[in-house]
Parts: C-alpha cells; sequence; structure tokens
C-alpha cells in the first residue's frame, strides 16, 4: 500500500499548472480523426476562502528548470491560469455560508453589554438620534412637511438617507465597528420598527443601514430579504469560482472513454485538485475515481500487455514520446504524401485548431499537457488500428471501452510501472504482471528484493566487477545475478537465492570480527578493505531512503540516518515478497496533465 | 435620494480603478539585475555601498506563513516569533531581492536602488543552494501584480550558496587547495611523528634532487617513465609534482610545516577527501621563487574566480556585511531570518544565537517599524505607502529623492519601488524623531546612539521605549495593553462555529476564575486565548481543567465535548518541536500527547520534503 500513500502525498505536495486535454472525434465522411488538443492553464487561486492547505505547494527547482527549458510560461500560468474548486471545497464553502446565515439569523438575540461610560452615552445619543429620524419620518407621513431635519446637518455626514428596498433607510458612515455594535443593539432593544441591516457593498466592502419598517413583521421580512441576497451573492461567488474543474466534471458526466499514458498519478493529482482530499486507502481511492470516470484506458498498459502490440512496439520504449515516434510517425514527421504509402495501414488523424485543419500538429511543443494529450489519442487510435477495431463500424452511442478486444485492457492502470505492479479501478484489485522481460539498464532479470544486499562504505576505487568477483568467490559463479551499482559508495548485489543473503550478511559478519591471517586472505577482504563496509538487506534500503535527511552519497545517507552497525542479519525467508522500487514517472511542482477523450 | 444600483457604481468603480491601478504616484527608475548582467553590476553597488551610508533592503518570498496561527502574533514573546519566522524561512524562497544603497544629507536623499532576481539553481547538481521550496498562490498572484517577471526569474535568476554551502561545495568539488601557512607548533613531536617526518623530508630531498637532475639530462623515455612510476612522479600544471599519502589532519599539518623547509621552490596543495577531511599532500617543485609565485598566484585567482561563480548573489550580501553599514528594513524579523538561512547558514534552534549569529554579519539592522512605533498616530501602519501618505498630512518633511541611476529606458518599473520607499519612509521618520542620520558615520556618539536605540530590535509588536518585561506580551497589535504570558490559557476543541464573544460569555458563567475581568480573543477558528487580567487565575482554571471537578454550567459540557485547555509553555512548546499543524488546536494536541519527545521531534522537523525517492528522472519524461 506504501506506492499508493507515496503518490497521495506527492499529489498533494505539487501543483498542477497545466492541464491537456483532446478529444478526439471520429469523421466518417472523411474516415480520419479530428483532434481538438487544448493546453489548459491552471492555477489556484482562491477566491473563495478554503482550507490553509490548498494554498501552498511545493516547488522542486529541477522541475522548474527543466519546465523553463521547455518554455513553460509561468507568467501567464501565474496571472491568468485558470482558478478551480474542487467539489469538496465547494461542498465546504456552502456549508460554511449555510452556518454563517444560520448564525446571522441567530445572533439577532444577541446583546452587546455595555461596559464603560462612553458606551452608555454613546447609545443614548443614538438612541435620541434614530427616534428623532424616525419621528421626522412619521411625522412627514402624516402631515406632508419636508423630510430630513436639521438632525442631519449636525452629524459630519455620518447619517445619509436613502431609500432600501422601498423604505427609507439610514446608511452608517465612519463608525467604528464597536459603535456599530452598540447602535445595533440600540436599534433592537428600543425600536420595533427600525431594523439594522448589514449590505454587502461594491468591493467587498458592507454598508450598514438603519431602516425604517411598517411593522414587525414588515421588519422580519426584509431580514430575510437581506439575507437572502447576501446568501445569493455569496453563492455566486462560489459558483464562479468553480472555473477549471468544470471542465473536469463535463469530462466525467458525459462518460466518455479517457485516455492517459502511465496516469496513475495523474489521476490522483485530478481527484486531489478537483473531486476532494485523496482517501487513505488505495480501495477507496480506486472506488473514487472509478465513479467519476468510468473508462478510462491507459496506453502503457495497452502497449505493454496485449501480446499483438508488444511484438509491434519489438521491445522499444514505452515512454510517450518514444511510442508516438514508433506508432504514428507520419504524425510525427508530418511526412506528406509519398511516405504515406509506407504507413498506409495507420488511422489518419486531423487537428483542428480554431477553424484551421491540418494533417499534423507542428507547433505543437514537446512536454507541453495539449501536446501530450494529442499524442496519447494518436497512440491510442493507432493502437486499436492494430489490433483491428474496424473505425468506420463503430456508431457514436457506443462506447469504445466495451470492444471485446480493448475491454480486458480497460481500467487497469500501473500502479508501479517498474516491478509491473497493476490496479484495477473497477475492482480495486491488484496484480502482477507476468512475464515481464524489460531493460532496466543493468538488471536483466526481474527483481527479487529478498535477494539483495546492499553493501557500502568500501573503498571508493572498488570496481563493480571485482565486487562480483570476489563474491562469486565464495558463493559459486552462478550465486550472483547481478551487481548494480547506486553511486560510488555503495551498490546492490542480487544473489540468484534469497538464502545466499543471509549467508553473505553471516560470512562478512565473521570476518568483520575474526582479524587473523585467514580474514586477510579471504576473497571478501578486498570488499572490507578499510574496515567501513557495512551491509544489509534491501529492508534497510528502505529505511535509509525514507529518511528526511538527504546526502548525495548513499555511504553519508546511511551514517546521516544514524546507522552504527555493519552488518545486519536476516533471518531467512522462505515467502515471496515482492517490495516495489521508487521510479515513478514524475513531473512535480508542475504537473502536466495529458487527457484523450474519445467523441465517437 | 435613491441609492446607485449596485451594479451601475460597480461599473462606475471598476472603469476608475483599472484607470489609475498600475500607476503609482512616483515611478522610479530601478536597475534590474539578473543572471546576464550580474557581473557588470557588481562593481557599481559596491563602490555605492561603500560610499553610502545605509543600505536599505527589501525582500519579496514565495510564501509568509503556512497556516493563520503561524504568522507572528503581539501574543508571541521573542522566541515563539521568531521560531514561526524561521520556518517560514526554512520553507519559502526569496525570489526578489531588492538592495538599495542610500545617504541623508538634510532633506536629501540619493539613492541607489537594484532589484535582484533570484532563483535557486542547482547548478553543482549537489541539490544546493535548495531542492525545493514551498509556495503560496496568495504571494505568486500579489507579486504577479506588481509585475514581477517569473519568466525571466526563472529562466535568467542569480544563483547563490550560503557561506555554509560554500564551504561544503568547496570539499566536494575536491580541487586542491593551497595549504595555508602554518605557524611552527611548539609542541614537541612523539617519536612516530619525528620518524614520519624525517622520513618525507628525505623522500622529498630525494624526489627534488631527482627532478632537477632529470631536468638537464637527457633521457629515454622508457627510463622516464620508470622513473615516474618508481618515485610516484606526477604533473601538475606542467611542473613536476608528487602525493603524499596522509592518514590524519595531523598529519597533513606535520607534512606542511615540514613543506617550510623547502619553501624556496616547493608549493605544498591539500588534496581534500570526500567528507572534508585531507586525503594526500600534493607537493609542486617549481624551478623559481618567481615561478613559485606565479603558481600560488594563479592557484588562488583560479579559486577566486570558481568561487565566486558559486557564491552568485551572495557576493552582494558579503559586500554589505563586509562594509558593516546600517541595514534598513521593514519587518525586520522576517527579512533578516530569510537572510541568514539563505546566505549564511541554516537558522540555530533559538532566539538568542541566531541573534549573536546575525550580529556579526550585520551589526546594525533598523527597522522603521520601529522608528514609526515612536510617533504615536503611527503606531498601527505597517503599509510603508499609507505610512508615507499618513506623514505628509500630520508633519511637514519635504524630502527630496534623488536617484542617479541608472535603469534602460525600457525597462518595467512597477516593481520593487518598495526599497525606494523605505529609504524615502526612513528619511522622514527620522527628520520627524530629529535623529541626524548623517551621524551614523561620523563619530558623534550622542547622535549615533539615538539611532542605535532603534536598532536590532527584533520582535516585530515592541518598541525600543518599552522594552518588554520579560514575558509580558499585548494581544492585540493595535492595544498597548500587555499581560504576563502565564496569565494566558490556550483552549481548543470547540466546534467551529464559535465567536470570541460566545466562548466569553459561556466561560463567564461557568467558574469562578471569570468572576474578575477576562478576555477572548480566537487566534484561529480551531483555537482561541483566554487572557487573565488579575494574575493567578489562569493556574486556578487550569486546575480546575485538569481536575473535572468543580466545574459547572456550559464548561462542564464543552469539557465533555472536548474541550482541552493548556498554558502558554505548550504553546511554546508546539513552536519549538516544530509541530506546525494548520490547525493550532491540532499542534497543541500534539505537543500535549509527546511532551518528552523533544530530540526526536527536532530531527524530525518537517524537512522530509527531501527525500531521495523524489528525484524525477528527466530524462524519462
Amino acid at each position: 500500500m506504501s506506492k499508493y500513500l507515496k503518490v497521495k502525498d506527492s499529489a498533494e505536495k505539487f501543483a498542477v499548472v497545466q492541464f491537456g486535454v483532446c478529444p478526439f472525434r471520429w469523421d466518417p465522411l472523411r474516415l480520419s480523426f479530428i483532434a481538438h488538443p487544448h493546453n489548459f492553464y491552471i492555477f489556484p487561486r482562491q477566491e473563495v476562502p478554503t482550507d490553509s492547505s490548498s494554498c501552498e505547494f511545493l516547488c522542486q527547482t529541477t522541475s522548474m528548470d527543466f519546465l523553463a527549458k521547455y518554455h513553460f510560461d509561468f507568467n501567464a500560468c501565474i496571472r491568468q491560469g485558470v482558478s478551480y474548486l474542487s467539489r469538496w471545497q465547494e461542498d465546504e464553502a456552502l456549508r460554511h455560508l449555510n452556518l454563517r446565515y444560520e448564525d446571522e439569523l441567530s445572533e439577532q438575540a444577541r446583546d452587546v453589554p455595555l461596559f464603560s461610560i462612553t458606551d452608555i452615552l454613546f447609545s443614548e445619543r443614538m438612541k435620541n438620534r434614530l427616534r428623532e429620524w424616525r419621528d421626522g419620518l412619521l411625522k412627514d407621513t402624516s402631515g406632508g412637511s419636508q423630510l430630513e431635519g436639521s438632525f442631519l446637518n449636525d452629524s459630519n455626514q455620518q447619517f445619509q438617507n436613502i431609500f432600501y428596498k422601498m423604505r427609507p433607510a439610514l446608511s452608517l458612515n465612519g463608525f467604528t465597528s464597536h459603535q456599530l455594535r452598540l447602535i445595533q443593539s440600540v436599534t433592537k432593544k428600543h425600536f420595533k420598527d427600525l431594523a439594522f441591516v448589514r449590505v454587502e457593498g461594491e468591493s467587498s466592502c458592507s454598508q450598514q443601514l438603519v431602516v425604517y419598517t411598517d411593522s414587525e413583521s414588515d421588519r422580519d421580512l426584509l431580514k430575510k430579504e437581506v439575507m437572502g441576497d447576501y446568501r445569493r451573492q455569496a453563492e455566486v461567488k462560489i459558483k464562479a469560482a468553480i472555473g477549471f474543474r468544470h471542465v473536469i466534471d463535463l469530462l466525467s458526466s458525459e462518460k466518455k472513454l479517457i485516455i492517459g499514458h502511465n496516469c496513475f498519478l495523474d489521476l490522483a493529482h485530478v481527484h486531489s485538485k478537483f473531486l476532494g482530499p485523496l482517501p487513505f486507502e488505495a480501495e477507496e481511492f480506486v472506488h473514487s475515481v472509478n465513479k467519476c470516470f468510468p473508462y478510462i484506458i491507459d496506453t502503457k498498459i495497452l502497449l505493454n500487455t496485449n501480446n499483438i502490440l508488444k511484438q509491434r512496439m519489438k521491445k522499444s520504449k514505452t515512454s510517450l514520446s518514444s511510442a508516438f515516434l514508433s506508432l504514428c510517425p507520419q504524425i510525427a514527421f508530418a511526412s506528406n504524401e509519398s511516405c504515406n504509402l509506407t504507413f498506409s495501414s495507420s488511422v489518419k488523424v486531423e487537428v483542428q485548431l480554431d477553424d484551421t485543419r491540418s494533417s499534423s500538429w507542428i507547433s505543437g511543443v514537446k512536454h507541453e499537457a495539449g501536446y501530450d494529450a494529442f499524442m496519447t489519442g494518436c497512440i491510442f487510435a493507432q493502437a486499436c488500428n492494430l489490433l483491428g477495431i474496424d473505425f468506420k463500424l463503430y456508431s457514436p452511442s457506443e462506447n469504445l471501452a466495451c470492444n471485446e478486444r480493448l475491454q480486458k485492457h480497460a481500467n487497469l492502470l500501473y500502479l508501479s510501472w517498474i516491478n509491473g505492479d497493476i490496479i484495477d479501478l473497477s475492482t480495486g484489485h491488484r496484480t502482477v504482471e507476468s512475464l515481464r522481460c524489460r531493460d532496466l539498464k543493468n538488471w536483466q532479470t526481474g527483481i527479487l528484493f529478498e535477494n539483495i544486499v546492499l553493501i557500502w562504505g568500501f573503498p571508493s576505487d572498488l570496481k563493480t566487477a571485482v565486487i562480483k568477483d570476489r563474491i562469486s568467490k565464495v558463493f559459486g559463479p552462478t550465486s550472483v545475478t547481478s551487481v548494480c551499482r547506486l553511486d560510488e559508495t555503495a551498490v546492490f548485489v542480487q544473489f540468484s537465492k534469497s538464502k545466499l543473503v543471509a549467508d553473505f550478511l553471516l560470512v562478512k559478519e565473521t570476518l568483520d570480527r575474526s582479524n587473523d591471517a585467514f580474514s586477510v586472505l579471504h576473497p571478501l577482504s578486498t570488499i572490507l578493505e578499510g574496515g567501513n563496509t557495512c551491509a544489509a538487506s534491501y529492508e534497510t534500503y528502505k529505511d535509509i531512503c525514507s529518511s528526511p535527511l538527504s546526502k548525495v552519497l548513499f555511504a553519508d545517507q546511511a551514517q546521516a540516518v544514524g546507522i552504527r552497525w555493519k552488518t545486519k542479519l536476516v533471518e531467512r525467508k522462505e515467502e515471496v515478497e515482492i517490495e516495489e522500487q521508487d521510479h515513478f514517472r514524475e513531473e512535480n511542482a508542475a504537473n502536466t496533465i495529458s487527457f484523450y477523450m474519445e467523441q465517437n | 435620494m435613491v441609492a446607485v444600483s449596485p451594479l451601475l457604481q460597480r461599473r462606475l468603480l471598476s472603469t476608475g480603478v483599472t484607470k489609475t491601478h498600475h500607476k503609482p504616484h512616483r515611478q522610479w527608475s530601478i536597475k534590474q539585475v539578473k543572471k546576464s548582467n550580474f557581473a557588470d553590476t557588481l562593481e557599481d553597488i559596491k563602490s555605492h555601498v561603500s560610499t553610502s551610508d545605509f543600505v536599505a533592503v527589501s525582500l519579496q518570498n514565495t510564501g509568509f506563513y503556512a497556516a493563520p496561527w503561524q504568522r507572528v502574533s503581539p501574543f508571541d514573546i521573542a522566541d515563539t516569533a521568531y521560531l514561526k519566522a524561521k520556518y517560514a524561512a526554512e520553507r519559502f524562497q526569496v525570489l526578489h531581492f531588492a538592495v538599495c544603497p542610500f545617504t541623508v544629507r538634510a532633506s536629501k536623499v540619493t539613492a541607489y536602488p537594484y532589484n535582484f532576481h533570484l532563483f535557486p539553481r542547482a547548478e553543482l547538481k549537489m541539490e544546493m543552494p535548495s531542492y525545493s521550496f514551498y509556495c503560496q498562490t496568495s504571494s505568486l498572484i500579489s507579486m504577479a501584480r506588481q509585475g514581477f517577471d517569473f519568466n525571466s526569474c526563472i529562466n535568467d535568476g542569480i544563483s547563490y550558496l550560503s557561506r555554509e554551502q560554500e564551504s561544503a561545495a568547496k570539499i566536494q568539488i575536491g580541487n586542491p587547495m593551497l595549504a595555508k601557512n602554518v605557524t611552527k607548533s611548539t609542541s614537541i613531536h612523539s617519536i612516530a611523528d619525528s620518524v614520519f617526518i624525517e622520513r618525507i623530508k628525505s623522500h622529498i630531498k630525494n624526489w627534488k634532487k631527482t627532478c632537477k637532475e632529470t631536468s638537464t639530462r637527457k633521457e629515454d623515455a622508457l627510463v622516464r617513465s620508470l622513473r615516474k612510476l618508481v618515485l610516484g612522479n606526477e604533473e601538475y600544471d606542467s611542473r613536476p609534482s608528487m602525493n603524499i599519502d596522509v592518514c590524519s589532519e595531523h598529519q597533513a599539518q606535520l607534512v606542511v610545516e615540514m613543506l617550510q623547509e623547502f619553501a624556496d621552490d616547493v608549493v605544498p596543495l591539500i588534496i581534500p577527501a570526500k567528507g572534508g577531511a585531507t586525503q594526500a599532500v600534493r607537493v609542486v617543485l617549481t624551478s623559481s621563487k618567481e615561478d613559485k609565485d606565479l603558481l600560488q598566484g594563479k592557484l588562488q585567482n583560479d579559486e577566486q574566480e570558481l568561487m565566486k561563480k558559486i557564491r552568485g548573489f551572495r557576493e552582494v550580501i558579503d559586500l554589505i556585511s563586509a562594509s558593516q553599514k546600517p541595514v534598513v528594513t521593514h519587518g525586520s524579523l522576517n527579512d533578516l531570518t530569510f537572510i541568514h538561512s539563505k546566505f549564511i547558514a541554516p537558522l540555530p534552534p533559538t532566539v538568542d544565537e541566531f541573534m549573536c549569529s546575525l550580529r556579526l554579519a550585520f551589526p546594525l539592522v533598523i527597522d522603521v517599524n520601529n522608528l514609526m512605533k515612536e510617533i504615536s498616530p503611527m503606531r498601527k501602519v505597517t503599509n510603508i505607502p499609507v505610512a508615507i501618505s499618513q506623514l505628509k498630512n500630520r508633519f511637514f518633511t519635504p524630502i527630496d529623492m534623488e536617484i542617479p541611476c541608472q535603469a534602460m529606458e525600457n525597462e518595467d518599473t512597477i516593481h520593487g519601488q518598495n526599497v525606494v520607499k523605505i529609504c524615502e519612509l526612513f528619511a522622514k521618520l527620522c527628520s520627524i524623531l530629529k535623529i541626524n542620520p548623517a551621524a551614523v558615520q561620523s563619530d558623534e556618539e550622542k547622535q549615533a546612539s539615538a539611532l542605535e536605540a532603534y536598532a536590532n530590535i527584533f520582535s516585530p509588536f515592541c518598541t525600543a521605549s518599552e522594552e518588554p518585561i520579560n514575558g509580558d506580551v499585548k494581544i492585540w497589535a493595535n492595544n498597548t495593553r500587555t499581560v504576563s504570558c502565564e496569565d494566558l490559557v490556550f483552549l481548543w476543541g470547540f466546534g467551529d462555529r464559535v465567536t470570541a464573544g460566545m466562548l466569553k460569555s459561556l466561560l463567564q458563567e461557568s467558574h469562578e476564575a471569570f468572576s474578575k475581568e477576562f478576555d477572548v480573543r480566537l487566534v484561529d477558528n480551531s483555537c482561541a486565548i483566554v487572557i487573565f487580567w488579575q494574575c493567578g487565575l489562569s493556574e486556578t482554571f487550569l486546575n480546575t481543567m485538569n481536575k473535572c471537578s468543580d466545574m459547572r454550567g456550559p464548561l462542564r459540557e464543552m469539557v465533555s465535548e472536548g474541550l482541552r485547555a493548556a498554558g502558554y509553555e505548550t504553546y511554546n512548546r508546539a513552536c519549538r518541536l516544530g509541530l506546525w499543524e494548520s490547525r493550532l488546536a491540532d499542534s497543541l494536541d500534539r505537543a500535549l500527547a509527546d511532551p518528552d519527545s523533544a530530540s526526536k521531534a527536532d530531527s524530525k522537523t518537517k524537512s522530509s520534503d527531501i527525500c531521495n525517492e523524489w528525484i524525477i528522472n528527466l530524462d524519462d519524461l
């Protein structure tokens, strides 16, 4: 489960700054796909106050540099990026609004105790003023004489006669909030026909009014009306803040097939930014994603698990850009007619930008989210073509994900690409990809973590081949499967059997302790030279790496973590336990997400 | 009389705003410095700093505080205020650093403003100056509004290393360094040492001899290479050299000491090992005294060039520090913690250590806020433009700003005016307070001390005249009433709908401790402070909370629903242990939960952001 938690942690800390969406539509007349790539700059703008955790994000200097290298426009993103609220944030904001609304209604009853003599004098004066004004109004309605007595002139424009909702009102200016509270309390206590209301004015400054009402029921009516107004305004503001999430809602409500490329982390970002906080359990997360996007196909899974496609890819790399180059060269190279003959079997894709169509998209920039989405879509279209899916036979209402040839790949995602850990979004089940043969630099065979010994702190000029040689001398020529250098201070040694791990550690421990002539002649003494060599199982590697400290050299890191022992013996374990190695594709701080929407 | 319809009013207002928005009353041209023109600017600013009386600085960061309660409040004592500033300085990043050397003569201010754009670039691939940092969206947006150009900052920002990072980098680069001249130690060597010295000495004599001989003699190439092999000869900078391996720092010292005998033509170089110790001493033989000086000069020069490149913007900080000129800031605690952590060394754990360390670099730091607090109507003002306009309305202090610089015509000058305003405000305040700023340079003791009285005060809420009595804090920024922090109680665990007033009226009827005068202030929506204006009552109340007995009325009910209380010490501990949860209530809960885990939590202080596993392999994308 730790794999999911790592993804969760990363998705929570980093921000998404660019979101690519590229709907593809099959045009039955032209017998080609029409792609509509979109590249959204998004930036959380806090238009509605939300929880504080969402208002900051982590930046990695390296990924900022990376984005800058590909001409990412930070100014456009920060100044004009579309803001958004997640569904959860919207609900929270509305809930707070409701609470506040209730509070405001109930608060009317509360009374401000008068502490100081100035408060009492002020209240008394205000009482007289308001009475004077009210009496003036009444006299006016009965007698018909001119409104506005001398009362207004001596008050520094603190009171201003206006009309509010068809009723005469006094607007209060230049009072402190404490004074306003006193006026409110005076109004409540002494005047049955006056109402104190707060109106949300322009540019978010509120205005206080004392409004004359005909009766008590009229007063209650007015108050309700004011509250209603207030609430509606706030609701409009919250609705306006949803921003980019409308796109996500659209993708979700249309229930179209979503295509991504190795998109587990992308989905985690989508969940945390647009749906709500990520749950602690992977199952819960998967369920929630599945509810929102019922049909997802990951092209990385497709290319690596489908036998026909695996043959076509011929073990070439399945990263997004290399898969695009090998599957859709006619789009990638914007080839002309003559070349098209070679790729006659391929699906045609036209790009529609604004009102112009072209057979390729030259202006696309590598690592721009919209372009990534476009490439993902092209790969998928081509893959379907290779699988023998005939788009001509498809009606727009039919969903491709239900096609018998794609069905078994639908809703599967790589939880971890490195060790082929696959999760099924519709069930939450996890499986391990079988028969994986992939080149991982020095790791020719599958990694069995329990067969690994970590050695560090040996003389830094010791060559990898020497290490392998010396260990083979002790444990037999077939004992060591491979040796992988971490850095100049540490190596991983993979044994053919997990038993050898324990054996090796035991031998090393013995050699460390004994100091006789024999131990000097022992083949392993080359590795142990210097007396600082440490060894442990893979578990320890995880412990050391998970420490918050960070040193450049592994040996330093181990020391910083506080490892003082030199050999950590392990018990022999029989059951196979697969651990993960961390290597997920991540473009932190600024995550560009690409999606592809099928519009058949 | 009918009120203008809100919509119409808004429209009128908004057109008004757009017209005046990006046009401050005055605009000064300010030189924008980036990576491309940094080297050229350095000489200018050097001379300007040396001829000016003061240096004003102003920073723009990617954030200020992660949660509402983590911003420095009036109720913070110096310790907690520092810890909060420290947390922010470690978490966020400086993107823009304005420096303005200036001189005040009578009513004339001569200022030389510079805007430096910074970006921590991993040029050395050593995760220095910083691996990652946090951004607060609101800070970025307000910077964007002021016209800050993020693209040019990230593409062309100047990188830097702190002093401590520089020394670490030196070791990691592993270039040979000139051995510093050691004074002959008087201690008597042990026998082993003497044997070692003698052995090396004869070895060197031998080597020198052969070197001299071979250089004159014509030799077969094979013989020469054999000789090289036997003697361990190498070439360094086309001069013969030899490495002497050493096992300890002490031995390296001995070798260097011994080599002074050969000082005429032998140059010793220290070859550092990974981790900072000495791996070997390299001996380079020069042909003459002149040649030796030449080599030494070249080595020194090379090292300086390299270090200059590594130091980047810190060169400017060193320059200001070396000049020992008073530094004028607005919000000194915030700015100086950033400067210390980014350019000097990681921030020490306590405020006292910080002050000591800082004083070494900047002996005199003046915060204009502290000057402002002396003028009673200005106490509450913290915004610079507001302060300037208010001073203009109340006092007649014409200040003539002269900026003889230097910006290019087409540079956007909307942003970065702040530092010039600080200069202006400082001059105005000095003239109102009858302080002669020019006296700082001269030796007029009395005048200089007048300004020094306002210097080096880092708590944002106390002033020079009312020196904080130990442990006394204010509660509200605009209220001068102080209270001992002993008399403060933190309350949390009530719902998020409770206001301070409601809480107060609930408490009033529930315990005799509340029969005397007290107040309630919300810190954030999860936690409140109760202020007992009478001594000793806080203790009574806390005891009651712990015992759960003789509680009555609403308090009893609230406690059963999860109300908790703790004294100031718990709050202090939460800050000290770095329990920076986004809600203060959670932090206090944690601080109460593990009171003994001081050391454990310290090491964990949230630096977990830096983790090996996160290193992205950009080639895979």
